[in-house]
């Protein structure tokens, strides 16, 4: 599991399912949409070739490569964007 | 804005060494007695809300004992300003007024201006707006050296001031100049000051705002949201306050539009920029549909920015719709509003299914941005699916209010109906 944190978000990759996800595109949404953080590394996505720093700085939070992972991928990616204060609201509400 | 009540624009007063009544404020009825026995003499009760004319609303009251002070306390503490209860009271001593002035700091945003200005008038009191013009005196601060005393001795003696009275003034002023900068106000208002018969001036009303962008400067405040917020603050306006709080990447902001979160007729509302969000909302009168929130999504935020907020709106209880209205041209790239609401309703439909959700998208990478849209949702999107009354409109309705509107009616009609059979 490839864990990358940015300034607000963290992306959570399931890299086994990886090698064999022919298209790969994680990396390209990450290439369009945003700076192209993530590189295929072995056939994985990878951003070894960055400080957490640089990941801290560079990242978009654009959210592309989960989208573009679940719909053309092998849905392995997932963001979590934690929300403060909404597990509150929706539980007094009986929503959670 | 961050708006104080009156009692706390004094305490902040006091504190910067202004001459202020001796008082406090009191929740309950026993307080008031309490702190009327402190003081000791005449008190004036004073309801506390962010709202004027409270005189005329018949929630400031003088009286002469602590009993006296605890039932108008009692009967102020009932009542509600302009939609605003009165949770608190100030209970301060009665002052021996001689006579009442007006003074106040405001920001003069005039194009050859751009600084603080000074406004004052000797008709202080109620009704200030009913001074005519020519007795509301008016001067420019050079916003770097502040007012200076002799600035303020001249503006005086402009202002009627008798001359023994002018260095008083001008002092006074100054000092009031000071404690604007000092707090970072956007406004600071005193009306009335008074001069008490032995000739003192004492500040008998404040009302202080502080620049919200300066909050940051001042934990002292203890300003939980720097926002201009209609009504006391929600749990919603808590949650669109932390989106935006520390991230400013692009406008994230989030507001709770007062809906009671039972009644049927709202829509979870998501504009993307200030005229969207006047369009959209004639979108929405249009049909008799009301927004549970404002939002709006500009300035070219980050992907997980607009996910905090849409699905916030789209987490109100009880909506009957969400309205991605992106009317009129954006320039900030759109795929970044796609991307953002695939995910939130992919996670969002499954506890809401058959929520109407109309997105309008439109502006720079639109193209791309539907294709996000239409691809991402197309599983959701099926005549069974969860996502059965979303509908994607682009730049052919950007301007067409009336349509989208009644795309939104027709689909919260059929929602709702359908929940009712469901006995939901």
């Amino acid at each position: 599991m490839l864990e990358i944190k940015e300034k607000s978000i963290t992306i959570g990759i399931d890299t086994n399912k990886c090698d064999t996800c022919e298209t790969k595109a994680c990396a390209a949404a990450c290439k369009k949409y945003a700076r192209g953080l993530l590189q295929i590394v072995d056939g994985k996505p990878s951003v070894e070739h960055l400080s957490a720093e640089e990941v801290l700085r560079l990242g978009t939070e654009c959210l592309a490569c989960e989208i573009a992972c679940k719909f053309e991928g092998n849905k392995a990616l997932t963001i979590n964007i934690p929300i403060a204060g909404l597990d509150v609201y929706l539980t007094k509400r009986g929503l959670q | 804005m961050a708006k104080f009540l009156e009692y706390q624009g004094k305490e902040w007063l006091a504190k910067a060494g202004i001459p202020v009544p001796k008082g406090r404020s009191a929740s309950s009825p026993e307080e008031a007695q309490q702190a009327a026995e402190w003081i000791g003499k005449s008190v004036a009760v004073k309801g506390q809300v962010q709202a004027g004319g409270r005189g005329k609303a018949g929630i400031v009251k003088l009286v002469e004992t602590p009993s006296e002070a605890s039932a108008a306390a009692a009967e102020i503490l009932v009542k509600t300003v302009k939609g605003l209860p009165v949770r608190q009271v100030l209970i301060e001593e009665k002052l021996a007024i001689k006579k009442e002035y007006y003074c106040s700091f405001v920001i003069n945003n005039a194009r050859d201006a751009r600084c603080p200005m000074l406004m004052f008038s000797s008709e202080g009191g109620m009704d200030i707006e009913s001074v005519p013009e020519e007795l509301i005196f008016k001067m420019n601060i050079d916003p770097i050296f502040g007012l200076q005393i002799y600035d303020a001795i001249d503006f005086c003696v402009r202002a009627g001031i008798p001359n023994k009275e002018l260095s008083k003034f001008a002092s006074f002023l100054t000092k009031l100049s000071q404690v604007y900068k000092k707090y970072d106000c956007q406004t600071l208002e005193i009306n009335p000051f008074v001069m008490t018969e032995d000739g003192s001036l004492i500040c008998a009303d404040c009302k202080m705002e502080i620049d919200n962008s300066s909050v940051g400067r001042h934990p002292e405040f203890g300003i939980k949201i720097a926002r201009d917020l209609p009504g006391e603050v929600t749990e919603l306006d808590m949650i669109g306050w932390s989106i935006e709080e520390t991230d400013a990447r692009g406008t994230g902001f989030l507001m709770n539009m007062g809906y009671d979160e039972v009644s049927p007729g709202y829509i979870g509302y998501h504009p993307i920029g200030g005229g969207s969000a006047m369009m959209g909302l004639d979108a929405l009168n249009q049909v008799g549909l009301k927004p549970a929130n404002y939002a709006d999504t500009s300035g070219n935020p980050v992907g997980s920015k607009i996910y905090r907020v849409a699905k916030s709106v789209l987490s109100q209880p009880n909506i009957d719709g969400y309205l991605l209205g992106g009317f009129m041209m954006a320039n900030q790239e759109q795929w970044h509003h796609a991307n953002a609401i695939v995910k939130v309703l992919w996670e969002e439909l499954p506890k809401k299914p058959g929520l109407p959700c109309v997105l309008l998208l439109c502006g720079n990478r639109e193209d791309e941005s539907m294709e996000i849209l239409r691809k991402g949702l197309a599983e959701l999107m099926t005549s069974d699916g969860i996502g059965k009354r979303i509908e994607i409109y682009g730049k052919e309705h950007v301007t067409d209010t009336k349509f989208i509107g009644q795309r939104l009616l027709a689909l919260a009609k059929e929602y709702r109906a359908e929940k009712d059979a469901q006995g939901k």
